[in-house]
C-alpha cells in the first residue's frame, strides 16, 4: 500500500477511530495488528523474514539481559570473596558471552539482508573473475524478491541488540510489543530507522486524541504530499527523460538532470518522512527527525549529518566510533604516526574508518558498483577537506574573506548542493559507466545555450511546469529559512485568525489536489528510498 | 588536569572558545571526527578507556563535563 493513495488515507483513518476509541490498554494492540496488516497489503508473502528478524532480535536480547543479570548477580552475592582481578576476569567472560550471542545474531539478520540483496549482485562479479580466469563454472542467478524496508528494520533490529549488548538499556520482555516496534508502519518502509530507547515506550502508551495534534500531524502530512506530488513527482519527468536518454545530451542539460535528481529525491524523501511524522503524531507519536534543511548545509560533512539523520546516526554509533576507537585501529594510528608523522598519522586511522562508513553507506543503498562509487565520492571528498583544512584558513585570511559574511556562507551553500549534486549521478544513473559517462561530459562539453534555446522545452515538463517547480522551491526556501530562525511554522500558524487559517489549509490543498502528478487511479509513484 | 585538557582543546581547534561554550556536540562546533581525535587524545593523556557509550553529547557539550568525565573515568579504572 503506497503512502500516497486513496487506500492509504482510508487506512488513516481506519486506524485513528480504532485507536482512539480502544480503551487505553489496548491501544499498542491496535497499532500491532494495523501495522501487520499495512506490511501484508504491501508483501505478505515476505512477512516471514519480518518476523524471523523480530524473533531472533527478541531472543537475543533476553538472552544478553540473562547473562548480564547472572553475572552482576554472581559478582554481587561472592563480593566478599571474590578479588578485584576475579571480578574483572567475570566481567570479561561475560563480555565473551555476549559477544558470541551479539555475532550470532548479527550474522544471521545480516546474511538475511546479504543474501536477498546481494547475491545476484556478488555472483555477477564472481563469474566475471572466473570467465577471466579462464574457468567454466558460473553461479547461477536467483529470482530474489527484497521484503518491504529490510534494509530498515534490519538496522534498528541490529541497533537495539548492540545497545543491549553495551547495557544502554533493559532488553524488551514482551514479544508482542517489540513486534510492534519492529513492525510499527509509518516508519517500516523507509524510515526513520528508530531506536529502542526513543521509540518503543511512545508505541506501548495510550495516547489519547488531542485536537492540537491531530491538526499539526494532518497539516505535516499534507506538506509531505506537496513536495511529494507537486515537486517530486514533476521534477521525477525532467529527470527520467534526460537519465533515460543520456547520450542525446551533454553538458549543462545533463549537470540539469542531477540538479532535477537531487531536487527530486529531496521532496520524494523528506516527503515521504513528512507523511510518516504526521500520521505517528496524529497517533502521539514522535518519529525521529530525519532532514534537517540538508541543502542549507555548508560542508559536504555538514550535509551527511543534515540528510538521512537517523541512517548517519546509525553508522556512526555502530560502525564509525567503534572501527574507529578499536584497538586495531589505535595501533595501526601508533604506527601511522611513525611512518608518516604526527599530523596525518593521527588522521589516516579515522579517514579509514570514514571511508569504510561512506562505502557501507553506499553499498547500504543498493547492490551495484555505481553505490561504491557514490561512497568513494562522499568520503574522498570530505577526507580532502578535512585534509586542506588549514591551507583553506590561510587562503580565507591571505584574501581577507570574511567566513562569518551571508555572502560567503552563500558562496559556501551553493559548493556543498553542487558537490552533493554531481555525487548524484552515481545513485541515478543505471550503472557505474553510465554515471562516469554523465559526470565527465558535464565538464567537457558545456552548452549554456541550452537554457534559451528551447532544449528545456522538450524535457518532457511544459513552461506551467517549470513555473510550479520555481514556486515550490520558494516554498521550500522560504520554510527552510524560517524553521533556521527558530521559528515554528505550525505553531504561529496556530496563532492566526481561524479565516487565514482555513484560507491557508484549503489552499494547499487545492494545490496539491490540483497540481500534483498523479498516475492512474491517482496513485503516484512509488517512493524512491522504499526500493532500498 | 583542566590545563592539559584546555591545552589539548586548543591544539584541536583553535578556532571555538572552549572555556565559554556548553553546546559543542548540540551546537553542531564539533564532528564525530574531531570527537575521534578527542578522544585518542584524552585516553592516552589522562590514561582512561573512553568506551563507545560515553561519547553521549552530554560528556562532551562543555569542557566542563569532558573533565567530570576523566574524572569519573579515573576514578573507576
Amino acid at each position: 500500500m503506497a503512502f500516497v493513495s486513496v487506500e492509504f488515507l482510508i487506512f488513516i483513518c481506519i486506524v485513528c477511530l480504532a485507536y482512539f476509541i480502544m480503551p487505553a490498554k489496548g491501544k499498542w494492540v491496535v497499532l500491532l495488528i494495523t501495522s501487520y496488516v499495512f506490511y501484508a497489503f504491501s508483501s505478505w508473502k515476505l512477512l516471514i523474514f519480518l518476523l524471523i528478524t523480530t524473533a531472533t532480535t527478541f531472543l537475543t536480547g533476553m538472552q544478553l539481559g540473562k547473562i548480564s543479570k547472572n553475572t552482576k548477580a554472581y559478582i554481587a552475592t561472592n563480593k566478599e570473596t571474590l578479588g578485584r582481578e576475579e571480578k574483572k576476569l567475570d566481567r570479561e567472560k561475560q563480555i565473551q558471552k555476549k559477544r558470541r550471542v551479539v555475532l550470532l545474531m548479527v550474522l544471521l539478520n545480516l546474511g538475511i539482508l546479504i543474501f536477498l540483496k546481494y547475491f545476484n549482485f556478488l555472483a555477477g562479479n564472481v563469474n566475471k573473475l572466473l570467465g577471466m580466469a579462464g574457468g567454466e563454472t558460473q553461479i547461477p542467478f536467483l529470482s530474489l524478491f527484497l521484503p518491504l524496508g529490510i534494509s530498515f528494520y534490519t538496522l534498528q533490529a541490529i541497533g537495539y541488540v548492540v545497545d543491549i549488548y553495551r547495557e544502554k538499556y533493559e532488553p524488551d520482555t514482551n514479544l508482542a510489543q517489540f513486534a510492534l516496534f519492529m513492525s510499527f508502519f509509518p516508519q517500516i518502509i523507509q524510515g526513520p530507522i528508530a531506536r529502542y530507547d526513543h521509540l518503543a515506550h511512545q508505541l506501548y502508551e495510550p495516547h489519547a486524541f488531542d485536537y492540537d495534534r491531530v491538526a499539526k500531524g494532518a497539516q505535516l502530512i499534507l506538506w509531505g504530499f506537496m513536495k511529494k506530488l507537486v515537486l517530486a513527482d514533476r521534477v521525477a519527468i525532467l529527470v527520467n527523460q534526460i537519465f533515460d536518454n543520456y547520450m542525446q545530451y551533454e553538458g549543462l542539460v545533463l549537470f540539469i538532470g542531477a540538479i532535477g535528481y537531487s531536487l527530486q529525491i529531496y521532496g520524494d524523501f523528506s516527503g515521504g518522512m513528512d507523511i510518516a511524522r504526521g500520521v505517528s503524531q496524529i497517533l502521539g507519536i514522535d518519529l525521529a527527525i530525519n532532514f534537517d534543511h540538508p541543502y542549507f548545509s555548508r560542508s559536504l560533512s555538514e550535509f551527511w549529518r543534515r540528510w538521512h539523520i537517523t541512517l548517519g546516526g546509525w553508522m556512526k554509533d555502530y560502525v564509525f566510533y567503534p572501527l574507529s576507537l578499536s584497538k586495531s585501529f589505535n595501533k595501526l594510528g601508533k604506527k601511522c604516526r611513525k611512518i608518516f608523522g604526527n599530523y596525518i598519522g593521527k588522521k589516516l586511522p579515522t579517514f579509514l574508518a570514514m571511508f569504510i562508513t561512506f562505502m557501507l553507506v553506499g553499498v547500504w543503498h543498493g547492490s551495484s558498483w555505481k553505490y561504491i562509487a557514490y561512497g568513494f565520492w562522499n568520503g574522498g571528498i570530505i577526507s580532502a577537506s578535512i585534509l586542506l583544512e588549514s591551507f583553506y584558513t590561510k587562503c580565507s585570511t591571505v584574501c581577507k574573506i570574511d567566513v562569518e559574511s551571508y555572502g560567503w556562507k552563500f558562496i559556501q551553500m551553493v559548493r556543498t548542493f553542487i558537490l552533493a549534486t554531481l555525487g548524484r549521478f552515481f545513485s541515478r544513473a543505471l550503472t557505474c559507466q553510465i554515471a562516469l559517462y554523465m559526470f565527465l561530459h558535464t565538464f567537457t562539453s558545456f552548452n549554456p545555450w541550452v537554457l534559451t534555446d528551447g532544449t528545456l522545452m522538450e524535457l518532457g515538463l511544459k513552461g506551467v511546469d517549470y513555473v510550479l517547480i520555481f514556486v515550490m522551491i520558494l516554498i521550500l526556501l522560504v520554510v527552510g529559512i524560517l524553521q533556521e530562525r527558530g521559528i515554528h511554522l505550525r505553531d504561529s500558524i496556530a496563532q492566526q485568525n481561524i479565516l487565514f487559517r482555513w484560507f491557508l489549509y484549503l489552499g494547499a490543498l487545492f494545490f496539491v489536489l490540483l497540481t500534483g502528478i498523479y498516475g492512474p487511479g491517482y496513485s503516484a509513484t512509488e517512493f524512491i528510498y522504499q526500493q532500498f | 588536569m583542566e590545563e592539559k585538557l584546555m591545552e589539548i582543546l586548543n591544539d584541536l581547534r583553535p578556532d571555538v572558545e572552549f572555556e565559554k561554550e556548553t553546546e559543542l556536540i548540540d551546537g553542531g562546533i564539533l564532528d564525530s571526527f574531531d570527537i575521534v581525535s578527542l578522544v585518542s587524545e584524552l585516553n592516552s593523556e589522562f590514561d582512561i578507556e573512553i568506551n563507545v557509550l560515553d561519547l553521549e553529547p552530554k560528556n562532551f557539550n562543555s569542557a566542563k563535563a569532558m573533565l567530570e568525565l576523566i574524572v569519573k573515568l579515573q576514578e573507576e579504572g
